[in-house]
């Protein structure tokens, strides 16, 4: 199928691609003109049916080319293949065409690629500032290779604009970057007449510290750490996507220990997860019970964590070629025993929730996104699946051991905090009995491979399904191994327009409730 | 409803009993320990170390450790070619002092306080609490740019395992009800402005702990064009709490350290 799809996007373009081409693993690379690039995205988007799943621009003027590159990334989820298409832009023509329009997934980057290395998308339908604030300079692009990522610009003054809705009982309401919990910082701007909102205004990137440009020019393993420190609650699923595209560059097989074990804390870092996102909806439904019940799963959780590697966060596990010393080995019986306690504990929890008919009111039909509105955005993880978006990285783009190992993907369709609640608790009791089954069948033998070099300007992608949903890293490596760029799209960043749009004409007083639902990074959006 | 009354009977008590009785830290990853007999000082941990806390170690120099800057990754303890690093179970970091936390900090002695014991400290702690903030103490957290880690150990602060309002201590939703600011993260070019107004808005007396290796020093993300060297760079700071991030009975160590001090 992608190879007759490939065959027919070069037909219908043949003027358009040109011939270079590469193909690594399941990485297909074409270069296309630039001046035709809405109808070829738009092509492999709406009629090959291939999501957009990363873009972003390299500054590759000091390379070969001599020219800015942008690269959109489009996946292709039936046979786990993705196909990349780069364009070429002259320091002559600092711009290059808004594919928005008809690839909708597209607009955030976009505005992205235009603050990191000033290329102005034409025609975009929202051109505004997306990464900096109004502190930050005009003409300062950070991820070009001229700019000293040691240095810090001098503060500015630069308007920023909202969008304004207008009428007769119109009114707004600001709300942080410090919140009345204990969240990450955030703006929101909601428009509301009486209790529902018209409109929501999400102002990110207050914790942007500018990790793709530290990335650059780093040794591997000092890249390691930071992927680590990407988003706190998804160390795994970031190192594990790192560790990924350099193990593929460096063309070497983890081995199966590894791999199993890399499943293992996988899966564990998806089951905290989730337990705290259980625990938020119903600590904003004023369910004190249930809150504490799935808050003290959590912490069980935390102590399999303890009890496996010391660290609450899961940090220190990964590095490229395996893990960095054998964790699960003299851990099996103890793990299992705690496994077991908050499996059944869970689904006595969850039994008394559901037959709470006040509860399930308060989250049935509540803020929901639709299918379409999903497919569109490419919302990604337990949020596409409560939308009917089928998709799991596990299954499309099988990593680690889970080609090996037997597990369901719930699916819902009504998109509601119901839907994704229910898909949470789902995939909790699916990721224990993953763990269950990679103890079980943990094969012996080595845990890690020797990292050989990595030839320069060699590139490559790593995807995980973060607790979250896709997370998609892409890594290429320049001279003397250090990174040459780093470009990390977190499942956070996919899926927080759907949260402004999910909340649209909800009450007020819902809104945490369905952001807790979500529960998305800020720290992993804003880099 | 007979349901969960039956839950709530059968788990009587998950709190630990923190600070009043230390906790099995036999599984935690503490503070690693350079051995000064054991290190050759040939520099490979200093050059290697992704935060930059490791100093010296070339020539004679003995490879030392800044606290504030270490991120626990424990790649020390393994590239080490004399196995002079350990990593111990230590994990109460916190200090007044950020100097207390470079290099030599573990053998000097701190302020002229003797150690006192765990039962001492929160009898004094409940003293000073009830003494300066009427038997509570009030925080509000603000996140000044971390990677979320901190602040979802703060968050577990309020489980049933760490239960932080037995101790009197409460967070609240606004700065003008707190006397306590618990901030995380090197402080972010964004935040920068947002952490002052919120500094400005907490009434005096009050007091500000960082949290976490960024908020201490910058951290690992100390040298980028978007981040500050941590918060004492924008905010004045009474307590800095080592970790990355520090497990929430270290942050608790951190909040009852920066209690003792005001007189």
């Amino acid at each position: 199928m992608f190879e007759n799809d490939l065959k027919k996007l070069n037909d219908t373009f043949t003027a358009y691609i040109y011939s270079s081409e590469r193909t690594i693993g399941n990485e297909t690379y074409i270069s296309a003109d630039p001046e035709h690039i809405r109808e070829i995205c738009t092509y492999i988007n709406r009629e090959m049916g291939y999501g957009l799943v990363s873009m972003f621009a390299a500054d590759e003027r000091g390379l070969a080319a001599g020219k800015f590159a942008i690269y959109y990334t489009f996946a292709d989820r039936t046979e786990g293949k993705l196909l990349t298409v780069k364009t070429l832009h002259g320091e002559e023509n600092l711009s290059f065409h808004s594919i928005c329009s008809t690839v909708h997934a597209a607009a955030l980057y976009e505005r992205e690629i235009q603050d990191m290395f000033g290329l102005t998308p034409v025609d975009h339908p929202d051109p505004r500032r997306l990464v900096f604030h109004s502190n930050w300079p005009e003409g300062r692009f950070p991820l070009r290779k001229d700019f000293d990522g040691g240095s810090r610009p001098e503060r500015a003054k630069v308007a920023m604009q909202f969008k304004r809705v207008e009428g007769d009982g119109v009114y707004e309401i600001p709300v942080g970057p410090v919140h009345a919990g204990i969240i990450e910082p955030g703006h929101f701007r909601f428009s509301v007449a009486g209790e529902p909102i018209i409109n929501l205004e999400a102002q990110l990137y207050f914790v942007h510290k500018g990790i793709e440009k530290m990335s650059e020019g780093t040794t591997v393993e000092k890249c390691l750490f930071i992927s680590e420190r990407i988003s706190g609650d998804e160390t795994i699923a970031n190192s594990l996507a790192f560790c990924q595209a350099v193990e593929k560059m460096a063309g070497i097989e983890v081995p199966a220990r590894a791999r199993y074990t890399r499943v293992i804390f996988a899966e564990l870092e998806r089951l905290t997860s989730h337990l705290g996102d259980l625990t938020g909806i119903c600590q904003d439904t004023a369910y004190g019970f249930a809150a504490y019940q799935f808050n003290m799963l959590r912490g069980w959780s935390y102590n399999v964590a303890d009890q496996l590697c010391g660290m609450r966060f899961l940090r220190n596990i990964n590095k490229p070629g395996g893990v960095r010393r054998d964790f699960i080995d003299g851990s099996e019986a103890a793990v299992l025993e705690l496994l077991g306690r908050i499996r059944t504990e869970l689904k006595d929890t969850v039994d008394i929730i559901n037959a709470n008919s006040l509860f399930i009111d308060r989250v049935e039909n509540t803020g929901v996104l639709s299918t379409e509105a999903a497919q569109d955005l490419n919302v990604v993880g337990p949020a596409g699946r409560a939308s009917g978006v089928r998709h799991d990285v596990r299954r499309t783009f099988p990593y680690a051991a889970y080609g090996e190992l037997d597990f369901s993907v719930p699916e819902h369709n009504n998109g509601d905090v119901n839907c994704r609640m229910n898909v949470k608790i789902e995939e909790c009791l699916e990721s224990i009995d993953l763990i269950v089954k990679a103890i079980n069948s943990m094969p012996e033998g080595r845990i890690s491979e020797a990292l050989p070099d990595i030839k320069p300007y060699s590139s490559g992608y790593g995807i995980t399904e973060a607790p979250r949903g896709e997370n998609v890293h892409w890594v290429m490596m320049g001279e003397a191994s250090r990174i040459f760029r780093y470009k990390i799209r977190t499942p956070s960043f996919c899926n927080w327009p759907a949260v402004c749009l999910a909340v649209r004409g909800n009450i007020v007083p819902d809104f945490p409730l369905i952001n807790k639902s979500f529960n998305l990074s800020y720290a992993g959006n804003d880099l | 409803m007979f349901k969960t009354l039956e839950k709530i009977i059968k788990y009587p008590r998950l709190t630990q009993e923190y600070p009043k009785k230390a906790p099995d830290a036999t599984l935690f990853v503490g503070r690693p320990e350079i051995s000064s007999e054991k290190c050759s000082g040939c520099g490979e941990c200093a050059v290697r170390c992704p935060s930059g806390a490791i100093e010296g170690g070339t020539g004679t120099g003995k490879a030392a450790i800044s606290y504030d800057r270490c991120v626990f990754c424990a790649l020390c303890e393994e590239i080490c070619p004399k196995g002079a690093v350990r990593m111990t179970h230590d994990f109460e970091l916190a200090r007044k002092d950020r100097k207390l936390l470079k290099s030599t900090a573990f053998t000097v002695s701190e302020d002229n306080m003797p150690e006192l014991g765990k039962e001492e400290l929160e009898n004094r702690l409940e003293k000073r609490i009830s003494k300066l903030f009427g038997r509570s103490l009030h925080i509000r957290e603000v996140d000044a740019g971390s990677c979320n880690g901190c602040d979802y150990e703060i968050n577990a602060l309020n489980n049933p395992f760490n239960d932080i309002e037995r101790l009197g201590i409460h967070f609240v939703a606004s700065p003008r009800h707190a006397d306590m600011l618990l901030v995380t993260g090197p402080v972010s070019r964004n935040m920068e402005e947002a952490l002052i107004k919120t500094y400005n808005a907490a009434p005096d007396p009050k007091l500000v702990v960082a949290a976490g290796a960024c908020a201490c020093s910058g951290g690992i993300f100390r040298d980028c064009y978007a981040v500050g060297g941590g918060i004492d760079t924008v905010i004045p700071v009474d307590v800095y709490v080592p970790g990355c991030p520090p497990r929430p009975q270290a942050i608790l160590y951190g909040i009852l350290k920066a209690l003792d001090r005001v007189k």
